[in-house]
């Protein structure tokens, strides 16, 4: 409202300012007068608003903290997830490797062996279009050459293994199995041939 | 007026001084973000990240039907530090007590869980108890790690390394091959196939908090870490056991030194069996002598005597030069027109012999005799034909590629020597590959021991090319395969040889072996090559003994070559044969 305020802002040395003022004084005047009214509203503090910003301003701050809490919880979780990772992928190789070696050749042998098996190198076939044996049937000797182990050296199995075990428990298997029932050996098969049932 | 003067010269000189600063500060800011960020950036990252070496695993050496020879294990070497080396508190887990460790208790218990004596241990931790590092326990497997790290004993580190395991041992240990302790292939598919077993190890960083966890999102694969693929070979594991284990026990029956099998697949070449006698275990290198830790079938040359007649005489026919009824009238001792002089193994009257009972009674004499209707030159084109003189497809490492002398700069002697296998060396491969062409109808299949080098997504790369190049007449080849027959049914070595129900073509060899001084010694290589079923062979079997003692002559070879050829035709389920034995005449 004051127009002397204007003027001392305005720069005292530059006479065309003074010339422009005294040209349209009315005017500028009134345009002058609205709008610190106008800035004067605006300015006026609204409560809504503020709550809305604080209100933002605070959600935006918990809402960054829990994003950090569930990021380093992450973090943790992957880092326990990612060693357990490492631990089963450990115990995996670990089995893998001992499955191997109990599936190799010289040991199947060895135990096989200890349960008293023999190979029968003996080839015998059995020709199904007439029946006729082609070979010498003959039973395998009790050291049979094809399981006396040990030629093919094997240093990872373990020379003990199963052996003790099984050749104690063959001995049970042994004594309890059902003795079969003897069968005239030169009787025809009677009906459909044997198949085993497995499913 | 002045005043106003000096009011611009004021403003004008602060703008200036502004303008400095500002223009300073904007180059030091373009240095710093841009002309050094890189550096800048990479120091400060190597300050916040910890670097860690990722494995790229060596792939595996499998079989045909995939049964592991050769794989990659971690192993885990422990190390300590002595200096830090003193009694320490632990908390039982289950109890909650807390009890005082010793050194030396410690050292027992490192003991009981690496299986190493406890007096090594303890010395390596008190020895010199200002070091910062002393070996306590090198490459221990997973098990023995995790009861080491189940102790809680604060002054130990632990190194994870890459190690090779040989679930099979010797099985096919020669062909396989081995790594040395520091990693580095050093024999067999190992050594050959590096380029594709070798993984590469990758680089990875991540920036860790106080506790040695990751930040999200803060790792950086400066090189990802890439598997080797694995190497298939078109070995059968199984059979290679059998094989291994008939030879082995027969070589040391009859007091040998050494001895091979070879089973070669005849449509394919592919070599299913390459069993020797002694094998390497490759877990235990040094538990073989060195002369035996390579392949002797690819390695090793030798003459290989009489089982070679079978080649003379497919070339003889395939020439025209003969066919399996030519007559020959073969004395004990021949004396050639060129000077040389021929003896048969075995006193005999002069006999009538066709080209098939030469072959079946082996006679020096008669294979002689026959061969002068052929000239060596043509001869020499078929061995080179056949793959002699040459090494095979394989390339295996260290492999020999025989001895064919110049037919133009040959004494007479020498001349007759090659037609029955003397004169002339072979590896025990190219012999069965002769073997493979003859049963193949004339037509010789590249020797193939590898499948090839599988990634990991199943693509098989470097496949070994599989073209088959004809090398005599079938109908030559097979002639040959039924004179062969005769060696089965009527020859010396008959009973050992035959297989009931199918019909089976061999030849016997008793070669002379030099003594490495220019003579022959008094010690044979018995051989045995053949193939079955003689209608339509489909797997050809090779057994060579060398020096056996008690029994000198190819019946030391022959049970190993009845049992493993059976085992085979077993296993791969053959048809027995339903063509009959034509019977060629023997003699006239």
């Amino acid at each position: 409202m004051s127009l002397p305020a204007y003027q001392a802002l305005s720069r005292p040395n530059a006479p065309h300012r003074r010339t422009e003022e005294a040209e349209g004084p009315a005017t500028r005047r009134r345009w002058l007068q609205l709008a610190p009214e106008i800035i004067s509203r605006r300015m006026r503090p609204s409560f809504a608003g503020s709550a809305v910003v604080i209100a933002g301003i605070g959600v935006i701050t918990v809402a960054q903290l829990l994003l950090s809490i569930g990021l380093s919880d992450g973090a943790y979780e992957i880092s326990s997830l990612q060693s357990s990772q490492k631990e089963l992928a450990r115990s995996t190789q670990a089995l893998t490797e001992h499955t191997q070696i109990l599936q190799s050749p010289q040991y199947l042998v060895q135990n096989a062996a200890a349960l008293g098996m023999v190979a029968n190198g003996n080839t015998v076939f059995l020709r199904l279009s007439d029946g006729a044996v082609l070979g010498q049937p003959s039973p395998a000797a009790a050291s049979a050459p094809a399981v006396s182990g040990g030629l093919v050296p094997n240093v990872l199995v373990p020379p003990t293994s199963l052996a003790g075990a099984a050749a104690t428990s063959s001995a049970a298997v042994v004594a309890s199995a059902p003795v079969a029932p003897k069968t005239d050996p030169t009787l025809p098969w009677q009906g459909a041939l044997p198949s085993p049932t497995t499913r | 007026m002045s005043n106003v003067r000096s009011l611009r010269a004021r403003v004008s000189i602060a703008v200036l001084v502004i303008v400095a600063l500002v223009g300073v500060f904007v180059v030091r800011l373009v240095d710093l973000q841009i002309v050094q960020a890189k550096d800048l950036n990479a120091a400060s990252y190597s300050q916040r990240s910890d670097v860690v070496t990722t494995f790229g695993n060596r792939g595996s050496i499998v079989d045909a039907n995939g049964v592991v020879l050769a794989g990659s294990v971690l192993r885990y070497t422990i190390t300590a530090s002595p200096r830090f080396a003193a009694p320490f508190s632990r908390t039982d887990a289950t109890t909650r007590a807390k009890a005082e460790v010793s050194v030396a208790e410690a050292a027992a218990e490192l003991a009981t869980a690496t299986g190493q004596p406890q007096a090594d241990i303890l010395l390596a931790l008190t020895s010199d108890p200002t070091s910062d590092y002393a070996v306590v326990a090198k490459s221990i497997d997973v098990d023995s790690y995790n009861a080491v790290r189940a102790l809680k004993i604060p002054y130990l580190y632990y190194v994870a390394e890459q190690a090779r395991t040989y679930p099979n041992g010797s099985v096919a240990g020669n062909i396989v091959g081995f790594v040395g302790s520091d990693g580095q292939a050093q024999a067999g598919t190992e050594l050959k196939e590096n380029a594709c077993l070798a993984g590469k190890n990758g680089i990875e960083s991540a920036q860790t908090g106080e506790d040695g966890v990751r930040l999200p999102g803060s790792t950086v694969q400066t090189q990802s870490a890439v598997n080797g693929g694995d190497v298939v070979l078109t070995l059968n594991s199984d059979l290679q056991y059998f094989a291994q284990q008939t030879l082995a026990q027969r070589v040391q029956q009859v007091g040998g030194e050494s001895g091979t099998v070879v089973v070669t697949e005849v449509k394919t070449g592919k070599v299913l069996v390459a069993a020797e006698y002694p094998t390497v275990d490759p877990n235990n290198v040094d538990g073989t002598a060195a002369k035996f830790r390579g392949s002797q079938i690819f390695t090793s040359t030798f003459e290989p005597g009489s089982t070679f007649k079978a080649f003379t005489a497919a070339v003889l026919v395939d020439a025209g030069a003969a066919t399996p009824e030519t007559h020959v009238l073969a004395p004990y001792r021949y004396v050639a027109p060129g000077g040389a002089v021929i003896r048969d193994a075995g006193f005999h009257a002069d006999t009538k012999w066709t080209l098939t009972g030469v072959l079946m009674d082996s006679s020096n004499t008669g294979i002689s005799m026959l061969s002068e209707a052929m000239p060596a030159q043509q001869r020499w084109d078929y061995m080179k034909k056949f793959g002699l003189g040459a090494g095979s497809e394989v390339n295996f490492p260290g492999e020999e590629s025989g001895d064919l002398k110049d037919p133009n700069n040959l004494d007479n002697q020498t001349m007759y020597n090659t037609t029955f296998g003397q004169g002339l060396t072979v590896t025990a491969i190219q012999m069965a590959s002769v073997y493979q062409t003859i049963a193949n109808g004339g037509v010789r299949m590249p020797v193939r021991l590898i499948e090839g080098c599988r990634a990991a997504d199943g693509t098989m790369t470097e496949v070994p090319a599989a073209e088959g190049q004809p090398v005599i007449s079938q109908t030559a080849a097979n002639a040959t395969v039924n004179m062969l027959e005769s060696v089965v049914t009527k020859g010396y070595a008959s009973s050992s040889l035959q297989i009931p129900g199918y019909r089976v073509s061999a030849k016997t060899g008793t070669a002379e072996m030099s003594d490495g001084n220019g003579a022959y010694g008094s010690l044979y290589l018995t051989s045995l090559a053949g193939m079955a079923p003689s209608d339509d062979p489909q797997y050809v079997v090779s057994v060579t003994i060398a020096k056996p003692v008690t029994i000198r002559s190819a019946l030391a070879a022959a049970p190993v070559f009845q049992k493993v050829l059976s085992q085979v035709l077993k296993t791969y389920r053959v048809q027995p044969s339903t063509v009959p034995d034509p019977e060629l005449p023997t003699t006239y």
